[in-house]
C-alpha cells in the first residue's frame, strides 16, 4: 500500500520576472493505492504525471508532504533504498547507456546473471526474444525495443509496486494486448500494486481505477465510465473540424 | 625464470596463465628473457640489439605472437624498438603490452616504439594493454609509438588499453594508409590520482578508398588530466572518423582536440567529440534498479570502457 499525503513538487521557474519564483507541477497530491490493485493514471501532456511517478520512484523530491510505502515513510529514501523497499519504475524516456546489454541490466535487476533465471524471465514477459538480451542498451535500439527492456527490467524485479511510465509508447499492435495481460498477471501472480500512466484506452480499460490529473492535482479518481464526461472537458483541441464533439470512448488520445 | 609478480603481470598485460601457444617473446627488465619462434613467425633481435624484428609469412592465418615487456627493477627506464613485417594476405593476432612493478621509490618506465610494415591484403589485430602494480612511490612512465604502414587492402584494428596504475603516459600513433585498407583504432585510458595520459593521433588517408575509425574512451578520476588529439588527413578520396567521449569525475581535466584535414574533394571526414560527466538519466536508471550511487558509477564506468 502506498500513501501519497499533501504531496506539492515545486521547481525554481526560469520565465518568471514578476511573478512567483517558482513553478508548481505538483499542487497537493493525496491519494491511496490499495495493495494488488491495478490504477490508471492519465490526464494531458504536462499535467504532471510523470513528475508524480518520480517523487514516488524518489527521483524528484517532494517539496512538501508525506509519502508512506506499507506503513514506512519513505518521504527522504534515496531512489537505491526505495527499489530496495519493493518499488520499481519504468521509465517513459529511457537512459541509452554505452557498453551495457539487455542482459547486463537484467541480471542487476533481477540480482542475478544465472541464465536459467534470466529465461524465466523473458519468457515471462513473453514478446522479448532470445537474440534480444545481447542487445546493446544504447542509441541504436528502436523506440519500442527500449520499452520493452524498460518493461522487462521493472517485471524482473518481483516489485512490491510497479509504475510503469507510458509503456505502450511505440508499442506494435501485436504487443499491447500481451503487454495489458502481463501487467495484470503480475497482479495475480504477486499482488503487485499497480500504476501505469497511459493515454491508451486498453490499459485504462484495464485498470480497477482510474486517476485523472489536471495542472498538478487530482481532478477526478473511479471508474472509467464517470471520467468520461471530464475527460471530455479536458479537450483543449482548438482544430474545430479536426476535433469535432466530445472524446469519446474510443479515444481518449 | 618467471616469479609470481612476472606472472601476474603477464596475466594482466597480456592475459597469459603459462607460457603461450604459439612464438613469443618476453622482455624482462629492458633482457630477454624467453623467446619461441614457429616455421610461419619468426622472431629475432635487431642488429644493434635495441628491439626485435617479427616477420610474418605472407598468406600466414589465424596464428598469434605475444610480445610482452615487463619491468620490476626501480631506476630502470627501458627503450626498445620492435619492427613487424607482416607478409601477403597474412591474418593475424599481436599482443604486446606492458607491466611494470613498482615497489621501491625508484623511477621505473618503458618506451616502446613500434613500427608496422603490413602488406597488401594482410590482416592483423593488434592489442597494447597497459598495467601498473605495486605499492612503491617511484614514477611509473610509459611512452609507447605506434608507426603503422598499411599497404593496398590491409586492414589493421589496434585496440590500445591503459586501466589505471600509469603515473605518466605518452602514447603517439601515426599511420599512414594505402589504397583500399582500412584502420581502426579504439583508445580506453583511465587515469586516476595525479597521473597525467597524452594520446596524440596522426592518420594519414593516402590512397583512394582508404578508411579509419578512431574511437577513443577516457575516464579521467580524482586530479587525474588526459588530453586526446587527433588528426585525419585526407589525401585521397577516402573516410575517417573520429569519436571521442571522456567521462570526468572530481577534478579531472581533459582536452580534446579532433581535427580534420581534407586535401582531396573527394574524402570524407566527420567526429564525435563529448566531454562531460556521467550521464544522470543512467545513473538513475541503476538505482531504480537497486544499485547504490558508487555501484553504478562502478558499472557506467565499466561499460564505458569495455
Ligand atoms: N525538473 C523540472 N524542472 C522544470 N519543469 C519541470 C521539471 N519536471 C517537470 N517539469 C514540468 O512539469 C510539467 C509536468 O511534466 P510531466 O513530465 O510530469 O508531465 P506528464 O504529465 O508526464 O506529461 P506527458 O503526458 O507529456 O508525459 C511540464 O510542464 C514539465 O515541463
Ligand atoms: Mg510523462
Amino acid at each position: 500500500m502506498l500513501e501519497l499525503k499533501e504531496i506539492y513538487f515545486t521547481v525554481p521557474d526560469k520565465e518568471a520576472e514578476n511573478g512567483p519564483a517558482e513553478k508548481t507541477i505538483l499542487n497537493n497530491i493525496s491519494f491511496t493505492f490499495e495493495k494488488g490493485k491495478f490504477y490508471g493514471i492519465t490526464g494531458p501532456n504536462g499535467c504532471g504525471k510523470t513528475s508524480l511517478a518520480k517523487t514516488i520512484m524518489g527521483i524528484n523530491k517532494a517539496t512538501h508532504g508525506k509519502i508512506i510505502y506499507n506503513g514506512k515513510e519513505i518521504t527522504e529514501m534515496s531512489i537505491t533504498d526505495r527499489a530496495r523497499e519493493g518499488i520499481a519504475y519504468g521509465f517513459q524516456h529511457s537512459a541509452r547507456f554505452k557498453g551495457v546489454t539487455f542482459r547486463d541490466l537484467l541480471a542487476i535487476a533481477a540480482g542475478t546473471d544465472d541464465e536459467g533465471k534470466l529465461m524465466d524471465i523473458l519468457a515471462r514477459v513473453g514478446f522479448c526474444s532470445l537474440d534480444f538480451l545481447d542487445k546493446p542498451v544504447d542509441s541504436t535500439l528502436s523506440g519500442g525495443e527500449i520499452k520493452k527492456i524498460e518493461l522487462a527490467t521493472t517485471i524482473a524485479r518481483h516489485p512490491g509496486l510497479a509504475i510503469y511510465d507510458e509503456p505502450d509508447t511505440g508499442i506494435d499492435l501485436w504487443t499491447i494486448e500481451p503487454m495489458v495481460k502481463l501487467i495484470k498477471r503480475q497482479i495475480t501472480d504477486y499482488e503487485t500494486t499497480t500504476i501505469v500512466v497511459s493515454h491508451n484506452k486498453a490499459f485504462l480499460e484495464a485498470a480497477d481505477c482510474l486517476v485523472l490529473i489536471k495542472e498538478g492535482q487530482i481532478a477526478y479518481t473511479g471508474d472509467l465510465e464517470g471520467a468520461k464526461p471530464l475527460l471530455s472537458d479536458l479537450s483543449v483541441c482548438r482544430y474545430t473540424d479536426l476535433c469535432e464533439g466530445e472524446i469519446d470512448a474510443q479515444c481518449y488520445r | 625464470m618467471l616469479n609470481a609478480i612476472d606472472k601476474k603481470l603477464l596475466k594482466a598485460v597480456a592475459d597469459l596463465d603459462h607460457m603461450p601457444k604459439g612464438p613469443f617473446n618476453i622482455r624482462k627488465n629492458g633482457k630477454l628473457l624467453s623467446r619461441e619462434v614457429s616455421g610461419n613467425i619468426n622472431i629475432e633481435s635487431n642488429e644493434d640489439g635495441t628491439g626485435i624484428v617479427v616477420t610474418v609469412k605472407p598468406g600466414v592465418i589465424d596464428e598469434s605472437v605475444h610480445i610482452p615487456v615487463i619491468l620490476s627493477q626501480a631506476g630502470l627506464h627501458d627503450v626498445v624498438y620492435n619492427t613487424f613485417i607482416i607478409g601477403e594476405g597474412a591474418d593475424v593476432t599481436i599482443v604486446a603490452g606492458c607491466g611494470i612493478h613498482c615497489a621501491g621509490s625508484g623511477n621505473e618506465g618503458h618506451e616502446g616504439i613500434h613500427e608496422f610494415r603490413v602488406g597488401k591484403n594482410a590482416t592483423i589485430r593488434y592489442q597494447e594493454k597497459h598495467v601498473a602494480t605495486g605499492e612503491g612511490k617511484g614514477k611509473r612512465t610509459l611512452n609507447p609509438t605506434t608507426k603503422v604502414y598499411l599497404d593496398e587492402n590491409a586492414v589493421v584494428e589496434m585496440e590500445l588499453t591503459q586501466i589505471g596504475g600509469v603515473d605518466e603516459a605518452k602514447r603517439v600513433n601515426e599511420a599512414e594508409l594505402g589504397a583500399g585498407s582500412a584502420l581502426i583504432v579504439t583508445e580506453r585510458i583511465l587515469t586516476e590520482g595525479h597521473q597525467i595520459a597524452v594520446s596524440e593521433n596522426n592518420i594519414v588517408l593516402k590512397g583512394d578508398n582508404s578508411k579509419t575509425n578512431l574511437v577513443s574512451r577516457s575516464v579521467i578520476k580524482e586530479d587525474s588530466k588526459q588530453d586526446f588529439y587527433a588528426n585525419v588527413e585526407a589525401r585521397a578520396k577516402s573516410f575517417g572518423h573520429i569519436e571521442c567521449d571522456a567521462i570526468i569525475m572530481d577534478n579531472g581535466v581533459n582536452e580534446t582536440v579532433p581535427a580534420l584535414r581534407a586535401l582531396h574533394p573527394d574524402a570524407e571526414l566527420t567526429h564525435e567529440a563529448s566531454i562531460g560527466k556521467i550521464a544522470n538519466d543512467q545513473l538513475i536508471k541503476l538505482m531504480s534498479l537497486g544499485l547504490t550511487y558508487d555501484e553504478s558509477v562502478d558499472r557506467i564506468i565499466r561499460g564505458f570502457l569495455k
